[in-house]
């Protein structure tokens, strides 16, 4: 009954909703804290599904029902210098099946830390154009088990990302953005020493598909910039692996695959300076041997100096 | 610009780490070395078979002298089959290697994994049922559960056994020295031993397993037949066989595993899945003997368990069901229930990951071979690291894979006899860590199938009982941590499987080869 991969391409892509987001800056945006500047968030995620991709297969099963994800992410974003930031964050998961018997999980995912660097800010035309490159590294943070898929709280793998990411931003700040990046998966330890995947392997590692993740995102700064406001469309493709048997659970090696569409928006009060709230929503329209998850993040970040 | 280049620098040493720790290479089979045999058994021929009446049951004609024109042109194709062999040729022959046996019960042991997965329900919430005569359609037959997995076994280890031993017999009557021996000019790949060539041993084993395996896995038929094509073929490219060697092996082979099947044509296997009424009529005689029963709590419910007549097949050593089966479990409800289900909530809420890890170490659910494949898999180490010769392997092998049945046969007689719920059933709330299968709680299949595997192996190799007593124990306890079995199913099992072993270990002290 593992059912854990479904859950991960919606993990990802709500986790880099959530936590990379809030801050205003995340790693698939193109935001920059200055120099000296750092912004701490907390995101809230509620992620559900009750549908989901076996293979090709799009089914529901009673014995999962509803599946639901909880995150936390609290998270910072540091400026070291004006084209250098650091961003962390460790999201704290909980996950339960309305139906059927097997117990929910929760606890520390993974902790991920990315290095953002400006390398590119031009003016060009009526606007400005941008290019960025991320790296960052993932590690999993408690012993939680990849092999209880879809109740899993991640893939227990760790992970390096390369992104790139490219910005147009019009001056009365309409901008299109647009990233992709490479994920590079170690593989995952489980706890037993035999599993099935095309061939038996005998083998307690299991080889986690690395992936690339992609997004276009349409936005814009509104009300002299205490609003901005993004649609987006985002997927993520595992680049290997295997499909989902019929009637099988799901397996840390399977070829995951999906495509997201979704609205985000980020609110600056005027109540404190630094400090705003974000709310972002989004939903599977396609995917393969993932939840079609519907996600729904709140969030809260505050910005401020920390030196000059 | 320094800094850029410094945190990129960073990012691609972490990079190359990644890459050279990601080996995707993981192992798929026994990495076994070629080995001599700690023995020959010479008098092998003379041990009593399972099913065969004798060891000449089947006939196999005289071969030709080793000094006729028609074997010395034999010769001849082995001799430049093995001289011109290529880099692929050489591999096969080096992965059948010494012991064939291991590489069919891996085979035997994956295609149980690959066909292990239960019938998704259909779109009006009812189960199809795989269906022998048109195994194609989904769902695909079999479903190699765990008692399906552990009668595939029984048949393909007893008809290796038995096959062996007839040849062993005609090895000894006939004394067809190996090609090697004839022709030392022939440069042999695998180790040269004193064993009559003819019939060939490995021709025999690769007959039988193929005759079985295919009624066993019927979709799997082109890929058995062209792996036994394969093992066949590599006995001229080792230069350890000629083709009358190998045709006179694959003739008895095929005989001996027909006998096999005509028993497994008609062992009870047929009826195990049984239908909906006969599956109610156990469940209310349960109801009113004992006043609970079993239920499916899956949605939609399926209304069979899973082979309720198992309990009904034909066993191989045990006499009498009567004679293994347990005394009535505690009553839900009772003081002794209460405190094993006080147990298992205590374990569900301080899991720890030991515990965790037992309980997934042992679960051998769907996609997997079974616990029964899992305890071939154990012993088929001990096979090469004893350095055992084919018959003396298949010996182990069969009684081990009888034993293992015959505790699955009085394991399930149990089940439906007592119709047990499981504890998510009848402890409200309970959640579990390990999917719940779909028969009764008691007694436990795996303590069971685990206590019967470890005293059969523990009789062969009695240095490591306490090693196997370990893992049956283990096992056992797994299905606790798991939160799917009481621990009264575990410790009935284990008395349960053990017990049944006695009557296979019986039968082997008795075959003439102690």
């Amino acid at each position: 009954m593992n059912r854990k991969l479904l859950l991960l391409p919606g993990i990802m892509a709500s986790l880099l909703a959530a936590h990379v987001r809030l801050c205003a800056q995340t790693p698939t945006d193109a935001l920059m804290m200055n120099k000296g500047q750092i912004c701490v968030a907390v995101a809230y995620t509620h992620d559900t599904w009750d549908h989901y991709w076996e293979g090709a297969l799009h089914r529901d099963n009673g014995n999962i029902g509803t599946l639901t994800r909880q995150t936390v992410a609290p998270m910072f974003a540091l400026g070291i210098t004006d084209r250098i930031n650091v961003q962390a964050a460790l999201p704290w998961v909980k996950t339960e099946a309305s139906a059927g018997q097997l117990a929910g999980v929760q606890g520390l995912q993974d902790f991920g830390i990315w290095a953002k660097v400006k390398a590119l800010d031009k003016p060009l035309g009526p606007g400005d154009f941008q290019l960025f490159g991320v790296a960052g590294f993932s590690a999993p943070a408690s012993d939680y088990l990849s092999d209880y898929m879809p109740l899993n709280l991640g893939l227990s793998a760790y992970e390096g990302t390369f992104r790139a990411i490219v910005q147009y931003q019009l001056d009365q700040g309409f901008y299109l953005r647009s990233q992709a990046g490479y994920h590079l998966r170690s593989n995952t330890e489980i706890e037993r020493d035999f599993y099935y995947t095309t061939h038996a392997v005998y083998s307690n590692e299991v080889d986690v598909p690395d992936a690339i993740s992609w997004d276009v995102v349409a936005g814009s700064w509104l009300f002299e910039k205490a609003l901005r406001a993004e649609a987006r469309v985002e997927g993520m493709n595992s680049l290997s692996g295997n499909d989902i048997r019929r009637q099988d659970a799901p397996f840390p090696a399977n070829r995951m695959v999906s495509t997201r569409v979704g609205a985000f928006a980020q609110y600056y009060t005027p109540f404190l300076k630094g400090l705003s709230v974000l709310a972002s929503g989004s939903y599977t329209v396609s995917g393969r041997n993932v939840g079609q998850s519907t996600a729904f993040t709140g969030g809260i970040a505050y910005q401020f100096g920390l030196w000059k | 610009m320094k800094n850029i280049l410094f945190v990129f620098g960073l990012f691609v040493l972490a990079a190359v780490f990644f890459v050279a720790c990601n080996d995707d290479d993981f192992p798929t089979q026994l990495d076994i070395a070629l080995y001599d045999y700690a023995s020959l058994d010479e008098n092998g021929g003379q041990w009593r078979p399972v099913l065969l009446s004798s060891a000449d049951q089947i006939a196999v004609p005289v071969p030709a002298a080793v000094t006729s024109p028609a074997y010395q042109a034999e010769l001849e194709v082995t001799r430049s089959a093995a001289a011109g062999r290529n880099a692929d040729q050489e591999a096969a022959a080096h992965y059948w290697g010494v012991n064939s046996t291991v590489r069919w019960n891996e085979i035997a042991r994956e295609l149980a994994a690959k066909y292990n997965l239960i019938p998704a329900p259909n779109a009006d919430g009812t189960y199809p049922a795989p269906n022998p005569a048109n195994p194609g359609e989904y769902p695909l037959f079999p479903f190699a559960h765990p008692p399906y997995t552990a009668r595939m076994l029984a048949y393909l280890s007893a008809a290796q056994f038995d096959a062996l031993i007839a040849t062993w017999h005609y090895k000894y009557a006939y004394e067809r020295p190996a090609p090697y021996v004839t022709d030392p000019s022939i440069p042999v790949l695998l180790p040269k031993n004193d064993l009559p060539a003819y019939p060939a041993h490995e021709a025999v084993v690769a007959a039988v397993s193929e005759v079985i395996l295919t009624v066993m896995f019927p979709l799997e038929k082109d890929y058995i037949a062209q792996k036994a094509a394969e093992h066949k073929q590599s006995l001229i490219w080792a230069g350890v066989n000629v083709q009358s060697d190998i045709f006179a092996g694959d003739s008895l082979g095929r005989a001996v595993a027909g006998i096999f099947l005509a028993r497994a044509s008609a062992d009870g296997m047929k009826q195990a899945q049984a239908s909906r009424q006969v599956s109610d009529s156990l469940r209310d005689a349960a109801q009113e003997m004992f006043g609970w029963h079993w239920e499916n709590l899956e949605s939609p419910q399926r209304p069979v368990g899973l082979t309720p007549l198992f309990g009904q097949v034909k066993t191989w050593c045990l006499p009498d069901l009567t004679l293994t089966r347990p005394p009535v479990p505690p009553a839900p409800g009772s003081p002794e229930f209460e405190t094993a289900a006080q147990e298992l909530r205590d374990v569900a809420d301080n899991l720890t990951t030991d515990q965790r890890a037992i309980a997934n170490f042992w679960s051998d659910g769907f996609s997997t071979y079974t616990p029964p494949g899992h305890w071939n898999r154990l012993a088929c180490e001990y096979l090469v690291n004893f350095k055992m010769n084919p018959l003396r392997s298949t010996r182990v092998m069969a009684y081990m894979n009888m034993a293992i049945m015959d505790a699955g046969i009085s394991c399930w007689d149990a089940k439906y006899y007592y119709h047990y719920p499981r504890p998510s059933q009848a402890i409200p709330g309970f959640k579990t860590i390990l999917g719940i299968p779909n028969f009764p709680a008691y007694t436990s299949g795996h303590s069971a199938f685990s206590a019967s595997a470890a005293a059969v192996l523990s009789h062969f190799f009695p240095a490591d009982a306490p090693r196997f007593d370990a893992w049956a124990q283990e096992a056992a306890e797994s299905r606790i941590y798991g939160g799917i079995h009481y621990r009264f199913d575990a410790e009935a099992g284990i008395t349960q499987g053990k017990a049944v072993a006695v009557y296979a270990i019986q039968r082997a002290q008795a075959d003439g080869a102690e």
